[in-house]
């Protein structure tokens, strides 16, 4: 089931990005659409866990409201200042998790990654922080 | 909505006047992709006004495939510069 | 009907709050700030702002919502990533020194 999982995800995405494309659900369209699934290329895959993939998704999800939010803030908000920060991967050896990280840590506006460190255990992260209060706080 | 498309080609006149200006091949790169988006927005919301599916479309091809073409020119630039 | 009307009312308000966002985050271009911190800027006008023009676009033609669906994924991933691509691509061509491990 792990092994399979990969070429299901692949198969699937690629056949609900046919029908969102052509607008069109007879049968016909279907099978055509399935067949151009699976006779497009494929990436060689590796198992895939399925609890860890849910989790990234969920997180990738919530991020959006999110980024709305540190939009709102960096608008209204006073001059940011800028700052390098770290954060570890949650598993730097599986290309989509690490997709889906850098996904969301990039959508929001206030991060940006800048790349993997540390033999990809890392990320590097450019984020903005909220200006120092008008009491002096000075960082 | 005449306003808002007048709005939106005003935005659109900010990143392209960055992009004719000599600087920096990235600032210039950046502002390119905030052309490509914005023109393929525009297209979209052309297509609502008047209502035409095949304007749409290619609001979306171009949406899709017009930031994979200069993706592949940062990579160029970056193994080029190094 | 009502309805109908009070769909285009937030259609409307979806679209000029995109257009907000968009003069909001292109203006950061014309100033001399420094590249990352236009890139954020960047990504809220152009990411977000045109996430919401397509949700004011997808209330008032809801018969295309395949196409317009297709076209907020594309938009979110694409603009993501190329984000970060570029902030990776400008670094490591500017700061080619700075990554070597230290002996």
């Amino acid at each position: 089931m792990r092994r399979l999982l990969p070429l299901l995800l692949t198969i699937a995405f690629r056949l609900a990005v046919w029908c969102l494309l052509t607008a069109d659900l007879s049968r016909l369209n279907l099978w055509i659409g399935l067949v151009v699934a699976l006779l497009l290329p494929r990436a060689r895959s590796r198992p895939l866990p399925l609890g860890e993939l849910l989790r990234a998704l969920g997180r990738s999800l919530l991020a959006v409201p999110q980024a709305y939010l540190e939009a709102l803030r960096l608008m209204v908000g006073r001059e940011p200042v800028e700052a390098e920060i770290s954060e570890a991967t949650t598993d730097g050896a599986i290309p989509l998790l690490v997709f889906l990280d850098v996904f969301r840590i990039t959508l929001t506006p206030f991060t940006i990654v800048l790349g993997l460190e540390d033999g990809g255990r890392r990320y590097r992260i450019h984020a903005l922080k909220p200006g120092p209060r008008h009491g002096g706080l000075t960082p | 909505m005449t306003l808002l498309l007048w709005g939106m080609v005003l935005a659109l006149l900010i990143p392209i006047a960055v992009a004719c200006r000599p600087s920096d091949v990235w600032h210039r790169l950046a502002a390119f992709a905030s052309v490509a988006t914005k023109v393929a927005l525009i297209i979209l919301v052309v297509s609502a006004v008047r209502g035409d599916r095949m304007l749409g479309l290619a609001g979306v091809i171009v949406l899709s495939a017009g930031n994979a073409g200069l993706l592949l020119l940062a990579n160029l630039l970056r193994g080029a510069e190094r | 009907m009502s309805l109908a009307a009070l769909a285009d009312h937030a259609s409307l308000l979806l679209l000029g709050a995109g257009l907000v966002f968009w003069f909001w985050g292109t203006w950061p271009l014309l100033e001399s700030r420094s590249y990352l911190s236009k890139l954020h800027a960047l990504s809220v006008a152009d990411t977000l702002g045109s996430a919401l023009m397509l949700l004011g676009l997808l209330l008032r033609i809801p018969g295309q919502w395949p196409l317009l669906v297709l076209a907020l994924v594309a938009l979110i991933l694409w603009n993501t990533i190329f984000g970060y691509v570029l902030a990776n691509c400008s670094l490591a061509s500017r700061l080619p020194v700075r990554r070597e491990p230290p002996p």
